[in-house]
């Protein structure tokens, strides 16, 4: 039921935002297109941000597409790209199996594609695929994660979304660090699917069933946020938590003590690196780069949290 | 509600047994390995048997003295990285050096899964490097200080990530530290350093420890 509501919810702003191309008056290099998840998350929309202000210093065109994470439309994205004859396509994508062919056709048709964020289960269809370093940004958060716990205690997991294969890859770099310290013990551990309301639902149900619980390790900032309104409400401000992104959300939690710290992934800088090597392969035919590239994350807490602006840290 | 439990179930199920699968395919010496995730272990494994002692330990047996090292960054991280380091795969990603060097432990704890020494290498009572100890070892810096192992050749950073922990495993087991207090103790100690910025805090993935007598 929850389900049905939501995706009938995201076709609706699929729907009214389908098609943006937000034309920038530098013509003759063509469109790109940017697709990604809802910018209704704003790590998202960051992405689509820099990939979109890059592509216009650049002399590009863009269509901004967004596919809520529905491989079906993700498809449908691609054909309205390819039938708009675009250059490039720069996607965060929609399922690590499921858009290898959606990459595929676009590839058949002579559009390269530029992945960012999210890595899929092919190599060689993709020009490049850049991915945050998820485990290692996941180490970091749990090694954090630990040291506040002060290495016991009980703790929850809220895990991201099945399908997003970064959500299975820092579940597995939190628990290669925590596993290492016997005395944390793991109560709970829970997928919100990425959602700011659903880790509420799920964090309240958590702590009624596990009122001992001293910590939340969450797979990314929404779900972080969620559950600190949950504690909050529940007037359990004593519950530390960490979160993974590194959104503007929870810089201001950590600046007045909420969350604790989070992970940033330089979002907005991944995404201008995707159009320029682009870019380049469009006039040279080659990025000069591997197609797999990993960018480090960086952990914030109360130390570097004022530095963070837009998934950035100034110097 | 259901599937959700059907799924933690599953995802328990699919943990777990991790361990035997590996187990199974160690047992065939030279057999192909599992593709995928789960012959992950038994490749890593196998790719440290053939690396460690023979490729790993003859790198790091080159380190370079603490003070020679900082003399070298003094001139810029990027020229002392390309003299003497190896930069780990990826944008943004860390110098790693090889490194050795003698002091006196001004703190240490020794009581967190993670213990710490902090090291005063060059006598100014003020301890300049930190010693990561053990048993739980951070960072991927023994991975990364090594040429030989690049990203490009694993399937994709959980098997990447593997090989970090497996070294650091490796190293960690082989450290010996003394039981008993180790402040104002003289250590000599050699490993790896990785170094974002010439201003980082040295921390210390250390392979060989001793305490002196």
């Amino acid at each position: 039921m929850n389900l049905n509501r939501r995706l009938f919810v995201g076709s609706l702003t699929a729907a009214v935002s389908g098609i943006l191309p937000t034309l920038s008056f530098a013509q003759a290099k063509g469109i790109i297109a940017i697709i990604t998840p809802s910018h209704d998350n704003p790590f998202f929309k960051a992405e689509a941000d820099g990939a979109a202000a890059k592509a216009a210093e650049l002399g590009y065109e863009v269509m901004v597409l967004v596919h809520d994470d529905d491989a079906n439309k993700q498809n449908e994205l691609f054909d309205s790209a390819i039938a708009a004859g675009v250059k490039a396509i720069i996607l965060d994508n929609a399922g690590a199996d499921a858009s290898v062919a959606a990459v595929q056709k676009a590839k058949d048709a002579g559009i390269p594609s530029f992945l960012i964020d999210r890595e899929i289960t092919a190599t060689g269809v993709a020009v490049s695929q850049i991915v945050s370093n998820n485990y290692q940004g996941a180490q970091l958060g749990a090694e954090e994660f630990v040291k506040l716990m002060g290495e016991t205690g009980e703790y929850a997991e809220l895990v991201g979304k099945e399908s997003d294969t970064n959500a299975g890859i820092r579940s597995k770099g939190y628990a290669d660090v925590i596993s290492q310290y016997p005395d944390l013990k793991s109560v709970a551990r829970q997928t919100a699917n990425w959602s700011q309301t659903e880790a509420y639902t799920v964090m309240e149900s958590m702590l009624q069933a596990n009122p001992g619980i001293k910590g939340v390790i969450s797979g990314n900032d929404t779900m972080a946020m969620g559950a600190w309104a949950a504690l909050e409400a529940a007037g359990r401000t004593d519950v530390i938590v960490v979160g993974f992104d590194g959104s503007n959300d929870v810089r201001d939690s950590i600046l007045k003590g909420g969350i604790k710290a989070t992970v940033l992934q330089p979002a907005y800088a991944q995404a201008q690196m995707a159009v320029e090597q682009a870019d380049k392969f469009l006039a040279e035919g080659a990025t000069g780069v591997d197609e797999k590239q990993l960018m480090d994350c960086v952990l914030v807490n109360a130390d570097n949290a004022a530095k963070l602006e837009t998934f950035a840290l100034t110097a | 509600m259901k599937s959700h439990v059907v799924a933690l179930c599953l995802m328990a199920a699919l943990a777990l047994p991790g361990c035997k699968i590996v187990k199974t395919v160690a047992e065939g010496e030279g057999a192909a390995a599992v593709a995928g995730e789960a012959g992950d272990d038994a490749r890593i494994a196998a790719l440290l048997d053939k690396t460690y002692d023979a490729e790993l330990l003859p790198l790091l047996a080159k380190a370079l003295p603490v003070a020679d090292l900082r003399a070298a960054l003094a001139g810029g991280l990027e020229a002392a990285g390309a003299a003497h380091g190896n930069k780990g795969s990826g944008e943004g990603a860390a110098w790693n050096f090889a490194v050795k060097g003698e002091g006196k432990v001004v703190e240490a704890n020794l009581t967190s899964r993670a213990r710490k020494a902090m090291v005063d290498t060059d006598g100014d009572g003020a301890a300049d490097v930190m010693l990561q100890l053990g048993p739980v070892i951070k960072g991927s810096s023994l991975r990364d200080v090594a040429p030989f192992y690049r990203f490009g050749d694993f399937r994709d950073q959980i098997e990447f990530a593997k090989l970090a922990r497996a070294l650091n495993d490796r190293a960690s087991t082989a450290l010996v530290v003394p039981e008993g207090e180790l402040v104002g103790k003289s250590v000599s100690f050699a490993g790896t350093v990785d170094l974002k910025a010439v201003g980082d805090a040295w921390l210390v993935t250390v392979v060989t420890f001793a305490v002196a007598p």
